[in-house]
Order: structure tokens, then sequence, then C-alpha cells
């Protein structure tokens, strides 16, 4: 999502110069060190055998970033969304392994086509008292969608009836209060929460654990204002209470006794340091300061980090991809451009954290997957075929321009395509930009200059439509110029497809319009991502990040080691 | 003396007018969304409302009349990306650490760096000389990143000395980012003073108070070193500005809550009220350093005072 911030590549340990070690010594010497005692805090270890519960169930991590919004409706970022997921009750959960949902605050459901029917549990409790009940998510989502909160992510909503319209309201124009009651969700009962669709969604379930979804207690809301997310006047309903927030430094959760759950919560309490720095996080980790690290790992680290024990790698919902501009490069241009590009060694080699190498966009661990994937594209080169494609394009463009943003990694993976185009007899023109003037550079539509780019997606929610839509011709994503009416169709009628089964199929048939044999190619897929964190012995085995990005504490148990 | 710091203070308003006006406008010439986050496209419902919310899409000098009554009532304003924190509670929560963190650097730079100086000074050309100066001219030259990386990896991780990574809790996690963000102010300081010593010793009356028979401690204690200081003071008023207001290196680094930061991140997340309202508080910090300075500076020396009455 966010480019990662780790800036400093140039490391510590390969520029030990001699004159920066005198200077050290110069500077201890000068210090003194004023310093003893005090001993580096690895909270977990109490007697007694290893794999046991430990006594002390504190967990110490570091959270990638200081959260922009703890409003469920106004986060929109991997940090503000675990701390939400953890300190609230989502309708429904997402299994760990077969991504179906399983119930979580709504113990069942019914759809029956356009019309989906939560049924809530009725032990469900705000930390305030006040029971749960389906009228805080009627209150919630319309909250959201209100034109004057101005949520990023109104849009997750869109698919429930009247929800576009009330969020495009302009006060001056329209009615916004029509438009409000006319949004197709309500409450008949305590429990009972209704949504109407637009039309059948088959992945409305499973969109629902989106933390956009979350209920926000209104009494907080309306007495706080705009302040209501601050520790103190917070009120939630999840596993664990906010304990602590001090804004870039410390978010700590503690456990909530009176969860309807609670019994099955190990953790009594997360110290959690906020780290936006991938070698300071490997430093204090290191340093035994905390148990996990989850703000990452610089590029430079990994290689000697990955053999270590701590070093835990989980598969990501999400593409890393290369996009062309289909208005600048010919078709058979792209297809040899595809086939000139090694994916393993880019993995290997490059990107180092044990992605997987990407043979089509729809990524791997997507529902349906052995359905979707199609083995046209290999992990590896396949330069003859390459030439072969170039010589049927008379109008080959012999020197393409690429752009990257500068986040760490993304030219040095660049640098490695560049090659391998060189191959074919293709010059490629690096061009660097800074992400937010890159972004409004890709348009879409995309500016002139640019032939090819590089971007990733990581999905939302666990259905493959959430990737196939960005290549529709309206697609605020699409940066590629590419319209393909067929292939409208088909994302259309995938859409209106409520089996599963029937759907992978016509997903199958977009994903081959994409990358397959007689593929378009407005992109050529590179690796679908993984997530990578540092785990200390003590929690690794019950620490787990989900493909969504998502880490559920109150599932994790500190054991002796 | 009384009608030069009116005069001064009432030459801020115009000049903090400008800096206004030139963040404002040198803001909006930059592409980028501030809504748009991830390579997700804000869809265009959204986006209206968010210029609606934020007033964006309003003349540009209707927003900077409304901008600046903000400020001169004190409120710079909400933030963009942080949605539900206002400038003013960014610099109130922010803005106190990096203080902290910047008197504490500045404290190590005189405490160390003047000394420094001094004794390379009057051991000048000698292996003490070069000892101090080859310290003096790696701060000068090392990059605060690495000296602050360096000081983790052996204090925090290696040797372990019972100082924490990073963070900003116990005074022991003070040490080294205080240590780090000091040492090139210490390492200026020491060069300033080692250069303005070494012209003083030189100066006639120095030879006549040795001459007189005084004793040479007293001479470098009272006549030398209180000459030689002159420069430091001017040198320190934009110094300590610039190290009050935070460093983006080393908070990041050591993970510190200050306000340097957001003086990097507001502008790539193109959080424009808050790039406008730290650019302000710089202004304003930079503005009372030099007068204070100046002020120090009649009384240390009366000819420049004279000079503008």
């Amino acid at each position: 999502m966010e480019p990662a911030d780790s800036r400093r590549e140039a490391q510590a340990m390969r520029t030990r110069t001699p004159i920066a070690l005198a200077l050290l010594v110069a500077v201890a010497a000068l210090v003194a060190a004023g310093c003893g005692g005090g001993s580096s805090s690895n909270s977990n270890s109490s007697g007694s055998g290893s794999g046991d519960l430990a006594a002390n169930q504190t967990l110490t991590m570091s959270w990638g970033a200081e959260p922009p919004s703890l409003d469920p409706g106004l986060a929109t970022d991997t940090t503000s969304s675990n701390v939400l997921l953890n300190i609230m009750d989502p309708l429904v959960k997402l299994d760990p392994k077969t991504l179906k949902p399983v119930p979580s605050l709504a113990q069942s459901w019914d759809v029956k086509g356009a019309n989906v029917t939560f049924h809530l549990r009725h032990d469900g409790k705000w930390t305030n008292g006040d029971p749960v009940t389906a009228s805080d998510f009627v209150y919630s989502w319309k909250r959201t969608l209100s034109p004057e909160l101005g949520a990023d992510y109104a849009y997750q909503f869109y698919g429930i009836k009247g929800a576009q319209e009330y969020n495009g309201c302009d006060a001056k124009k329209d009615d916004c209060n029509a438009l409000k009651a006319a949004v197709g969700v309500s409450a008949p009962d305590k429990y009972t929460l209704k949504v109407k669709l637009v039309a059948p969604q088959p992945w409305f379930i499973q969109q629902a654990a989106h933390h956009s979804f979350l209920a926000v207690n209104q009494k907080a809301v309306n007495k706080w204002g705009e302040k209501w997310t601050e520790p103190g006047h917070i009120v939630t309903n999840g596993p664990f209470k906010l304990a602590v927030w001090k804004h870039d430094a410390e978010i700590d959760l503690a456990k909530w006794n009176a969860w309807r759950g609670a019994k099955n919560v190990a953790l009594k309490r997360v110290n959690g340091r906020i780290i936006t720095d991938g070698t300071t996080a490997v430093q204090s980790f290191a340093a035994g300061e905390i148990d996990v690290n989850t703000t990452g790992i610089p590029p430079s680290d990994l290689p000697r980090l990955k053999t270590e024990d701590t070093y835990q790698n989980y598969p990501a919902l999400g593409t890393y991809y290369y996009g062309i501009n289909v208005k600048n490069v010919p078709l058979n241009e792209r297809r040899a451009m595809a086939f000139a590009i090694d994916r393993k060694q880019i993995i290997d080699h490059v990107a180092q954290a044990d992605q997987i190498p990407a043979t089509g966009f729809s990524p791997k661990g997507i529902p349906g997957f052995s359905t979707i994937e199609n083995d046209y594209l290999k992990p590896t080169a396949d330069l003859a075929k390459a030439k072969q494609l170039l010589g049927k394009t008379p109008n080959a463009k012999k020197t393409v321009s690429l752009f990257v943003n500068d986040s760490p990694g993304h030219k040095e993976i660049a640098i490695a395509v560049q090659a391998a185009w060189k191959k074919l007899g293709i010059t490629t023109t690096i061009k660097q930009m800074e992400w937010a003037q890159f972004l409004e550079f890709l348009g879409p539509p995309p500016s002139k200059a640019v032939d090819t780019y590089r971007l990733g997606w990581i999905g939302d929610y666990v259905d493959d439509i959430n990737f196939l839509e960005l290549w529709t011709c309206k697609s605020g994503n699409n940066n590629t110029n590419y319209c393909n009416p067929k292939y409208d169709a088909l994302i259309a009628k995938a859409r209106a497809t409520q089996d599963n089964g029937a759907r992978y199929k016509l997903y199958a048939q977009a994903e081959d319009m994409l990358t397959g044999p007689n593929g378009d190619f407005p992109i050529i897929p590179i690796y679908w991502y993984t997530y990578f964190t540092q785990e200390s012995a003590s929690v690794k085995d019950s620490f787990n990040i989900n493909l969504l990005d998502q880490f559920d504490l109150s599932k994790v148990k500190v054991v002796n080691t | 003396m009384t009608k030069f710091v009116i005069r001064r203070l009432l030459w801020t308003i115009p000049v903090l007018l400008l800096v206004i006006l030139f963040t404002f406008l040198m803001m909006r010439q930059i592409k980028g969304n501030p809504f748009r986050k991830s390579e997700r496209a804000v869809p265009a419902a959204i986006q209206a409302n968010l210029d609606r919310k934020f007033h964006l899409k309003d003349p540009w000098y209707e927003q900077y009349a409304n901008y600046v009554k903000g400020v001169f009532s004190a409120d710079l304003g909400p933030s963009l990306v942080l949605r539900n924190q206002s400038v003013n509670d960014i610099v109130r929560s922010h803005f106190p650490i990096s203080l902290e963190l910047g008197f504490y650097a500045f404290l190590f730079a005189i405490v160390v760096g003047i000394p420094l100086g001094m004794i390379s000074a009057l051991r000048a050309n000698k292996p003490t000389d070069y000892l101090a100066m080859l310290v003096a001219n790696a701060g000068f030259a090392v990059p605060s990143f690495l000296v602050a990386t360096l000081l983790i990896y052996y204090f925090a991780v290696k040797w372990d000395v019972g100082v924490p990574t990073s963070g900003w809790r116990t005074w022991q996690s003070k040490i080294l980012p205080s240590i780090a963000l000091g040492f090139f102010p210490m390492a200026y300081f020491a060069r300033l003073v080692r250069g303005t010593m070494l012209e003083t010793l030189q100066q006639d009356y120095v030879r006549t108070a040795r001459a007189k028979g005084l004793r040479w401690r007293r001479v470098v204690g009272l006549h030398v070193l209180r000459n030689s200081l002159i420069p430091v003071v001017t040198a320190a008023g934009p110094l300590l500005g610039a190290v009050i207001t935070g460093s983006f290196i080393i908070e990041t680094i050591f993970a510190i809550p200050g306000i340097g930061r957001y003086y990097v991140s507001s502008v790539s997340a193109r959080d424009y009220s808050v790039t406008m309202g730290l650019t302000i508080l710089y202004a304003v910090i930079v503005i009372i350093g030099n007068l204070v300075v100046d002020i120090l500076y009649g009384f240390l020396d009366p000819r420049t005072r004279e000079a503008r009455t």
C-alpha cells in the first residue's frame, strides 16, 4: 500500500570506516559511559518448561506506523486496521486458512439474492456497558457514508443500495436526509441487521470482515466529536481495550475481561511501540526490546536475517506488477516483454523476501485460484519465445520509458527488468519519481511519456473481482489505457454470477484475456507479495498474519522457551 | 534598545505573512493528492466530499485569507491526513519533545564542543590538537544517521550498556539521540572556538597580560575565552533554532515522537496544513532566536548597539 519508509539502505554495517570508529571511541571517552544498570526487557520468561503458557502474558511488539485514525470510518492503512480489528468486534472474521467467513459478533447470516441478514449475538457489549445492537451498525455505516465525514473508504459500501447516492450527495443541490434514509441498511429488531444490496454480491459477507464495517459507539462519537478515538474517550467492543495511545510513540492494548469471549484470550497486555524505521525495528528486536517486529526489515538486512529462526514469512493477497501503456507499446512487444523477464531470478537475487513468482494477475491464495490460474507465463524467462514474439512486431518500440517510485527496492527490480529487455534489443530508460507525484503522473489516463510503470495491488477482500475489475475501461486504477469491451462484459457477467464455481470459471477467462496465450498483456505480473516479520520463540507459534495482513491478538499465547 | 526590540517584533508580522504566502503557493504547485495514500484511486464523489470538507476547491485567495485569519487566532487548522488531529494538536504533543531533545543536544554541543576547541587551540599543532580536530572534523563530515546507527549498534545492541535502541521514555533512552543530534553542533563549536581562540591568543592585550605577570590560567579564562565566545554566540542562535525544531533523521532512527519528522512526512503526504503550520513555527523560532542573539550581542559588544538605535 503505502511506500515502505525505510530509506536507509546504505547501512552502518557496511560502512564501518576507520574514521567512524575513531570518532566513536572519542565520543565514548568524552561521554564516559555514564549509563550502567538497567536491563533490556524481554518480558516473558518465568521458570518452568518450554512450551507451557508463560506466567506473564505480555507481548511487546512494534507497530509500523502511527495510525492516521482509529475511526473505522476513516482508517485506511494496515496499522489502524490491525489496532481496530483487535479492539473492536467485527460481524465476521475470516478463517485464517480457508478465508471463509466465520461468525464473530454475527452468529449467523442468511443471503437471499440481494438481501443479506445478519443475526447478531446477544452478548456483545460496549466498554461503557451498553449492548452492541444492529442499530449501532446502521448508524455507523451511514455515518461512514455521510458526505460530511469525508471517509476515504466509503466506497466499500457502494454495493449497498442507495449508498453511492448518499455518499455523493451535495447538500447544496440534493436532499441528503432523504438519500440517507434510502440507504439499504436497517435494524428491524435489536439483533437483526438487514442489508439490501444493489445486486447479489457473493463476496459481501467476506467483505464485512473489513474494518470499515465495524460499528462505532454513537454516544462516544456525539460526546467527543473528532476526538472520540483518544484513549479515555474511545468506547470499544472487542477483546482488547485501547490502554495507551501516545502519538508516534506507543499504542498499548489491555485485555478487556468483560468481553464475551474473554476466557479464551490469553494475552493480558500488548505493549506496542510505534517504530516506522525498519533498521530501528530490527535493532530493537536484536536487543530483545520487542518480541515481534511488524515494522519490516530493510532490503539490505533481509539476506542476513532470513536465515534466522525468528524470521517469518506469510503469503499476501497482492500482486507486484508492471503496467504497460497500450497506446504506446504494441501487443506482441508487450507479450515479448513479459516473457523476457525472469521472475524467479528477480525474487532470488533482488527482492529476496521469498515472494512467489507471479504468472498471472490474480494472486495465489485467492479463492478459486486453481481454476483461475493459467500456465502461459512461467516463473523463469523464455527468451526464445520472447524474441519470436518480438519478431512478429514490425512497429516495435525500441526505446521505452519505465516509471518507478523512489521507495527502496523498486529501482533495483527495474534495473533487472531493464537488463532483461535489453536482451530483446529494447533500451529502457528508468525514471524515478516521488510517490505522490508518481501517482498523479500515472493518471488514469497516464501521461503520454509513460510506456511502462511499476505498481502493486493489495486486495481489500478475498474475491478475485477485487483484482480483475482493475482492468475494466472505467476503472480508476487502470493506468494502462487498456479498454476491451469483451473484458468488461466478462467482468460484468462474473459480478452477476453467484455460484462460486461458475464465477471462478469466468475469472479464469478474464485472467486469460490478460495474461493467457491470446492475452492482451496490459500488465506484466512480477511477483505475489509476502509479509515478513521477526517473531521471538515465545510467540512464534501463535502470532500469525493472514493474507490480508491482519493479525488476531486474541489468539496469541506467550509460551516459555 | 526598547525601540529596537519593538521595531524588530513589528517586523515579524509582514515576514510571517510572506512566509505563509510563499509556503501556501509552493505547496499548491507540487502535484499530488493528500487523500490518495496508496495506489488506490479515490472515487470522484469521495474526492469531492473531501475537497468540500477541507475547502480545497475554494479560490486560493479565500483559502489564504481564511488561513491567515486562523493563524492570528492561533488555529493552524485540521490535518488532512491524521484525520482526528488538528495541527495545533500535533504541535502541542510533539514539539515539546523536540524542544527537550534539542536542548540536551545543544547542551552536549556546548559542554563538549567548547572545551574541545579550547584544548585544541592551547595545544595547537600537537597530538592533542590533532586528535580533538579529528573528532571535530568527523562530526562535520559524518552524517548524523551514520553517527546514530553506530551509537545504537555499539551501545544498545553489541555492548548493551543499558541504553535502549530507541524510544523516548526513560532518561537512558535520551542519551544516544542527544549525542547523535548534538554531534554536528559540537564539532562546529569546537572548530569555531579553536579558530577564534588562536586569533585572540595573538592579540597584543594577551601579550600585555602575560607580560604584567598574570597567571596563564587567568589570562585564558578571563581574556581569551570571553573574547573568543562572541562568534559562538552569533552562531548559536540559528543553530539552536535548527536543533530544537527537531530532526527528521534522528527522530525516525530513534523512534522519537518529535515534530521533526513531520517536516518531511507532511510534505510527502501533501498534508498542506501541517506543512504550513510547521513552517510558521520554524519561522517564528528563527525570528526569536535571531532577535535574542542580536540583543545579547548588543550587551557583549557596545559598538553594535550604538549602530542601530
